[in-house]
């Protein structure tokens, strides 16, 4: 059975249609697939034969090594919105939920190059001169999400020195576990800064320039 | 898996801000949403400014069983964005900000949102409302480490443990059946000597054999140094002290108005919900009130619709004696 409803499909169809440029999926995954692997791949599949500038490509986490280097993998089911580069939009965990929308939304924005970040938002955003890892920790029920991840994959698609990755809480219970999380969203900026709770756009790009003083990471 | 997607936001692009509006709305939860379909649908100029998602309380609510045309109960989260839907088709536009420097008493009304004025001839404030906090030892200093007032959001991140929900009304018992497909057992903690929800949610969380309630009980520290470890409690009665190990909190004591950007604006009462009158017009002309806000005695999703409805139309005619 699809994962995604006919109306649902009837209406991305149309959304899609409107894309510009080709945007590719990049799914990692392995021949023994974790609890979310299989159902993140079904997915991305539907997604992908709803319009024919929408690619797919899946890899094995252990035999595909040159492709888990080039992504930085670590954990899976990972997936990776790509447009004529890759802009560093990743999604750990399975995007559903509230978080499909988030998924629709991003290959929209790489499909076209450019978000609605405000012009303040992108010209800070163009002083970045270390790079920033937003790690955005959700659940598929919480509505408080989105936002928090949209922000995280906007930068990246405005600024080549930030990498903005969703994070599902349940499919990761030792990065839970390691930074703390009690609460969604939890937003970890290159391990020096964090926040819970969604911040509007200018707050949020507070936190990213209070990250790039303290410390330096590799995208 | 159910329910996999519940989110497809079917957004019409980026909002570009008008000067000038007929309705402003703040606040896109389903008294606002409400109002924003009759506005719009009327073919007043309309704008709905939401601090963080539409759906308000309701779109954080597992499941709505009360709400007419849903006989086996609708997610709140799919309420909400067809709510929103229906308001995006007939004109509204959504925008995601939180209102500044608002000016009610004059006309046209105005206030500055992301940087830029703006004027409208009407304001429907639908602002909701937001948990209320227990205000005892361990709730502020363990806050984001075990502490939670959105079980939807966070329920997931405490499975297999053991937990506690402070509040057995409605709101405390609904969410404690959603915390209850994950976590090993709940402690509920009523304040008064009977649980106060409805009888079809009690029925429903007694099936549970991992349940257990303390009522007439009062939550007297949430206790942990890195996160919540157990909570202290009181009998009312014989005054004992018992400490429970939990590993987490969820509290529904119920709730607080979100009006803190209007005070000395309109007319409060002495809990600061908005006072208005039958049209649900508050102290200043051509400012109403709708939904959770303002002063009523039931806090529904049902009755949040029926007050958008009502401020909508009042908006309305107070636009026509304008002219």
């Amino acid at each position: 059975m699809a994962h995604i409803s006919k109306e649902d499909q009837d209406y991305l169809k149309k959304e899609f249609a409107k894309m510009i440029n080709p945007v590719k999926l990049i799914n990692f995954t392995q021949a023994f697939e974790c609890q979310y692997c299989q159902v993140t791949r079904e997915l991305l599949t539907e997604i992908s034969e709803l319009s024919d500038k929408i690619s797919l490509e899946v890899y094995d986490l252990v035999k595909d090594t040159e492709k888990v280097k080039q992504y930085q993998i670590d954990k899976i089911p990972a997936t990776i919105v790509e447009g004529t580069k890759d802009y560093g939009v990743r999604y750990f965990g399975i995007p559903a939920g509230y978080e499909f929308g988030s998924l629709i939304e991003d290959i929209l924005d790489i499909s076209k190059e450019s978000t609605d970040l405000s012009e303040e938002t992108k010209k800070q955003l163009k002083k970045l001169t270390k790079p920033i890892h937003i790690q955005v920790f959700v659940t598929p029920t919480c509505p408080y999400c989105p936002s928090a991840v949209r922000l995280a994959h906007k930068m990246a698609i405005e600024s080549d020195m930030v990498r903005g990755d969703m994070i599902g809480s349940s499919e990761f219970p030792q990065l839970v576990n390691k930074y703390s999380v009690a609460g969604v969203p939890k937003v970890v900026i290159n391990e020096t800064v964090e926040f819970e709770g969604a911040l509007p756009e200018p707050n949020y790009l507070m936190k990213v320039m209070e990250a790039e003083g303290k410390q330096k990471v590799t995208k | 898996m159910e329910d996999l997607i519940f989110s497809l936001k079917k957004d019409t692009g980026p909002i570009k801000l008008a000067e000038n509006y007929d309705v402003v709305i703040f606040g896109g939860g389903p008294a606002g949403l409400t109002a924003a379909i009759y506005t719009a649908r009327a073919k007043l100029k309309t704008l709905v400014v939401e601090k963080k998602a539409v759906g308000g309380e309701a779109a954080a609510t597992d499941v709505i069983e009360n709400y007419p045309g849903f006989p086996e109960g609708v997610r709140g989260a799919i309420l909400a964005q067809r709510m929103e839907e229906q308001a995006k088709h007939f004109g509204a536009q959504i925008f995601y900000g939180e209102p500044v420097n608002i000016e009610l008493a004059q006309q046209p009304k105005s206030f500055v949102l992301s940087g830029q004025q703006v004027q409208t001839k009407t304001i429907i404030i639908a602002t909701g409302t937001a948990p209320k906090m227990l205000n005892i030892p361990g709730e502020k200093e363990l806050k984001g480490r075990g502490i939670s007032y959105c079980a939807t959001c966070d329920a997931p991140i405490y499975a297999d443990r053991d937990i506690a929900v402070i509040g057995c009304g409605n709101s405390g018992l609904q969410e404690g059946l959603f915390i209850l497909k994950f976590v090993k057992s709940i402690v509920f903690v009523e304040f008064m000597p009977a649980i106060q929800a409805e009888k079809i949610l009690q029925e429903r969380i007694m099936a549970h054999d991992n349940v257990k309630c303390y009522l007439n009980h009062q939550a007297i520290s949430i206790n942990g140094d890195e996160a919540v470890t157990s909570i202290t409690i009181k009998d009312r009665s014989s005054e004992e002290i018992k400490e429970i190990p939990v590993g987490g909190v969820f509290i529904y004591i119920g709730l607080i108005p979100n009006t803190q950007l209007l005070q000395d604006k309109v007319k409060l009462n002495d809990w600061d919900y908005i006072i208005t009158d039958e049209k649900l017009q508050t102290s200043v002309a051509g400012v109403f009130a709708a939904g959770d806000v303002r002063e009523t005695v039931i806090k529904q999703v049902a009755t949040a619709i029926g007050d958008g409805a009502v401020a909508a139309v009042s908006a309305q005619n107070y636009i026509e004696s304008l002219k």
